[in-house]
């Protein structure tokens, strides 16, 4: 599954593009929305390895604009219901991400993202 | 009585299509099969995973059938480790590790298709020796430094042995040139119908050479072996555990800086 968790933390690794590699674009996404289990203590744990600005962006890309622009300072359960929505239950199972630096397409399916490269195309 | 474990060469180009011939097709091919015998967390990886905070993440380059993946079992969710295999169709069957979807992607271990330093561990269990040559395993432990964060990062690398422990079924033919670099041998898996048989390429460590092969991708990236220094500003990396038990090698590595 290609959830907003994992699309976070994936950057582009085409040989030499090494900025503004991240966070990658998506494109014609078909979306499944499915619940799963709520754990505040993970979501405490891991808000300080999000980079916001991109889950937002990626957020809006897939149609949902739940989450504030900013993260809030208040760490609510309601705030981190959202959070958990957005970050597990939303699955790209379909589509592709896109670099927006060196346009390289990465192609999603059945859920799984193809981060493969020719050797020759590895940093 | 199982098909013999046999030495092999490798040659000296062309690498990519040759683990792609004799390592990643074949898994392809036995995945279904190879997933049905791979069910039971061995309990050094386990104790490794319950040891990790809440709300931390990781990666499991070479996750195969992801039976990693949902440890630890008493805190589920509270973890989150993303698999990464080079075979489809294991990923097929990790996707849905211990009944739950899960995160998979389809990459190399050779590859770093991730934010910097980003993940709080990394385990590669039973992968890095499926890579040919000295430089590729060296460079694929350089990817899990690289890949966890230089504060905390914890590193947790499986590898066979040469060294088999008594009820290893399997005899590894020693290759006397080749004494203290290890073994590169070709392992049968034999399909469950007993028809087939796959060769799949192995490099078995000699003991000491996992260890070794840390220290050269620390160095390769700059970074101190040992424990953390006094000194400021300092990147390092040090060497927990380094271990042997049924037949493997482990390391179990800490990276710091100050």
């Amino acid at each position: 599954m290609v959830r907003l968790i994992t699309h976070n933390l994936l950057a582009c690794h085409v040989k030499g593009c090494t900025a503004n590699n991240f966070p990658l674009e998506f494109k014609d996404v078909q979306v499944v929305l499915r619940e799963s289990e709520f754990n505040p203590d993970f979501l405490r744990g891991f808000i300080p390895k999000i980079d916001w600005a991109a889950l937002t962006g990626a957020a809006r890309q897939l149609g949902d604009t739940s989450l504030p622009d900013q993260l809030p300072e208040m760490l609510d359960d309601d705030f981190l219901k959202t959070l958990h929505h957005v970050l597990l239950e939303i699955h790209v199972e379909e589509g592709i991400m896109i670099c927006p630096n060196c346009k390289h397409n990465y192609h999603i399916a059945n859920g799984i993202p193809n981060m493969l490269l020719a050797e020759h195309e590895i940093g | 009585m199982a098909p013999a474990v046999t030495s092999t060469s490798v040659p000296t180009t062309l690498l990519e299509a040759y683990e792609a011939t004799h390592v990643h097709a074949i898994y392809d091919r036995i995945a279904l099969h190879f997933s049905s015998t791979r069910y039971k967390p061995w309990p050094i990886i386990a104790s490794f995973l319950e040891g990790l905070e809440d709300g931390w993440v990781g990666l499991d380059s070479g996750t195969g059938n992801g039976k990693y993946l949902p440890l630890p079992l008493d805190r589920p969710g509270r973890l989150w480790t993303i698999g990464l295999d080079r075979s489809r169709n294991l990923l097929q069957i990790a996707q849905l590790a211990g009944g739950t979807e899960r995160e998979v992607v389809w990459g190399d271990v050779l590859g770093s298709a991730w934010r910097h330093e980003i993940f709080d561990y990394a385990i590669s269990i039973a992968t890095i020796h499926h890579l040919a040559t000295p430089d590729r395993r060296k460079l694929a432990v350089e990817k899990l430094l690289s890949a966890v964060s230089p504060n905390h990062g914890r590193v947790l690398v499986y590898v066979w042995a040469v060294r088999q422990d008594e009820q290893s079924k399997r005899d590894i033919p020693t290759d006397p040139a080749s004494s203290g670099s290890g073994q590169d041998v070709f392992v049968p898996w034999v399909m469950s119908d007993k028809t087939q048989v796959f060769n799949r390429y192995y490099h078995m460590f000699e003991d000491g050479e996992l260890a070794s092969l840390v220290v050269l991708a620390a160095e390769g990236l700059g970074l101190v072996v040992g424990s953390p220094s006094e000194t400021a500003g300092l990147k390092g990396v040090e060497i927990r555990q380094n271990g042997w038990e049924r037949s493997n090698h482990y390391v179990e590595l800490r990276r710091w800086q100050t």
